[in-house]
């Protein structure tokens, strides 16, 4: 363990603002595609689904 | 349709529309005159900028040169005409780039003495400066016409041309500024030129063959 | 050798059959590998004499600067494919790949940017690598944009491959050219020649971070390349069958 505390770690050293700020836009980014691939994914199934009952009961 | 034949009709359609190559001028001269204005017109900057201005006023007049070279061709058929000739298509490629880069190119080297008085280029730089630009430009028009296809059926193509392109120019001007920046310092600058060479006859190899791919699927 | 698996990944309807179990158990591997390497990095590597805390960042940056390389890599072998083979998955793999490079390279850039700052004290130099991932980024845009803006799918398909086969072969003259531009960067933190410098407390958690973004990444791309498969197999009865009798 290289922190005696959570503050310590928080703080981290003196360069909090860099170590936290890159991590943060990192777990945006990777968060963003996931939830784009899941979305897309949800959407297709959702029209091709609907498309093909309304052909179903037409 | 021979090659020969087809290569005179290209030189004959540039002729015709030399307004646009004039145009292209124009617009690389007003490039150029942007940075003394924009930026520092005093010698101590512009002599060592001026390989780096005239490169990407260079980079910037080709690609409009390039950007519509197809579109023509595209909407009035002639480009299917080309597809179904029976000519080596990749050929006639080569045979357009040829022509465009004759009238493109020619006269920007002619204006390049006027041009490297005004940004006050030393003349040891200013020949290295058009050595780099014979040697250079080629590829320009061999990875640009690439583009040009890819985007002939889009109807405002002009920007995705740039996006696309413009990346790829980055190692032709790098190396251009580098060889007239060592010249510049009496540096040998020899390996330089060559690599530019090697960048144009690379491109060389593979573009016709890859528009020539690009046209056919967007032709059909 | 066999080529027969090969042939196979040119039918859609195989792969997603046969990708279908796979996707879930990658994704949640690679999520579990990478938290385990992010959570080690952070909390018990030990800190650089040198730059202190601030490394850390590395254990994000270099796994996703390692994918936004590989991301084109795959993109260029699978442009070649499609020009070469005409495979129909080839396309659908550039299409589902192109926005996860960029993703990838976009983090690459802004988190290595911000470790600039605290250790050369400036958010950017034209260093080298700095320029060849903001060029890799400028690329992936330009796939995507020209993919979104060509209405005719055979023709995009095209573009695309050309696109990436003519970037693939210029990407190594783009970084000798960026290269000759003067260096700051330090050096390659992995290597496959050579031994790590750093102590192994502070590469192993790289390790795990690397290889969990990798499985991250894969699992992301079998869904992407699902959806697509739906999207342009829609007529086909398989699709139907999928798409009404089993759900999500």
């Amino acid at each position: 363990m290289a922190f005696n505390s959570l503050s310590e770690f928080l703080m981290m050293g003196t360069h909090a603002v860099y170590v936290w700020s890159a991590y943060g836009f990192s777990a945006l980014g990777l968060t963003w595609l996931v939830w784009n691939t899941l979305a897309t994914r949800r959407k297709t199934r959702d029209t091709l689904r609907k498309r093909f009952l309304r052909n179903r009961t037409r | 349709m021979t090659y020969s034949s087809f290569l005179v009709s290209e030189f004959l359609v540039l002729w015709r529309r030399k307004q646009d190559v004039f145009n292209a001028l124009l617009f690389f001269v007003i490039v150029v005159v942007l940075f003394p204005i924009g930026i520092n017109s005093s010698p101590e900057f512009l002599a060592p900028a001026a390989a780096g201005i005239v490169w990407c006023a260079t980079v910037l007049a080709i690609l409009m040169a390039v950007e519509g070279m197809f579109k023509e061709d595209y909407h009035d058929g002639s480009l299917e005409q080309l597809v179904v000739s029976g000519l080596s298509l990749p050929l006639l490629i080569l045979l357009k780039i040829v022509a465009q880069w004759l009238t493109v190119v020619l006269p920007l080297l002619l204006m390049m003495p006027l041009l490297s008085e005004m940004l006050y280029l030393p003349s040891s730089g200013f020949w290295v400066l058009t050595m780099t630009l014979l040697v250079g430009t080629p590829s320009l028009f061999f990875i640009g016409v690439i583009g040009s296809a890819l985007t002939v059926s889009i109807k405002q193509g002009a920007m995705l041309v740039m996006l696309l392109i413009l990346p790829f120019y980055l190692p032709v001007i790098i190396f251009s500024t580098l060889a007239v920046k060592a010249s510049q310092a009496g540096l040998p600058y020899s390996g330089l030129l060559a690599m530019l060479l090697a960048i144009s006859l690379l491109s060389l190899v593979i573009s016709p063959f890859m528009t020539a791919i690009v046209v056919k699927a967007s032709v059909n | 050798m066999s080529w027969a698996w090969f042939h196979k990944l040119g039918s859609p309807k195989w792969f997603f059959s046969w990708s279908k179990p796979w996707a879930l158990p990658v994704f949640c591997f690679g999520c579990l590998s990478l938290l385990i390497g992010l959570v080690w990095g952070l909390v018990f590597a030990p800190a650089d004499y040198q730059q202190g805390n601030s490394f850390r960042i590395i254990y994000i940056h270099v796994p996703v600067a390692m994918l936004a390389q590989s991301c084109y890599l795959a993109l260029g072998v699978a442009g070649f494919v499609f020009l070469v083979w005409q495979m129909k998955m080839a396309p659908i793999f550039i299409k589902a790949m192109a926005p996860i490079g960029a993703v990838m390279a976009l983090i690459a850039l802004v988190s290595g940017a911000i470790w600039g700052k605290p250790t050369w004290g400036t958010w950017w130099v034209w260093d080298a690598r700095l320029t060849s991932v903001l060029v890799l980024f400028f690329l992936y845009m330009g796939i995507i944009a020209l993919q979104n803006s060509l209405d005719d799918q055979v023709l995009a398909n095209k573009a695309a491959a050309v696109i990436s086969v003519v970037g693939l072969i210029n990407l190594p003259v783009i970084k000798y050219s960026v290269v000759l531009l003067e260096t700051l960067h330090q050096g390659p933190t992995f290597t496959l020649t050579k031994k790590p410098d750093m102590p192994p407390e502070m590469w192993l958690p790289l390790l795990f971070a690397v290889i969990g973004l990798y499985c991250f990444v894969a699992g992301l791309l079998i869904w992407r390349m699902q959806s697509e498969i739906l999207k342009r197999e829609y007529r086909s009865s398989w699709v139907k069958q999928e798409v009404t009798e089993h759900g999500l």
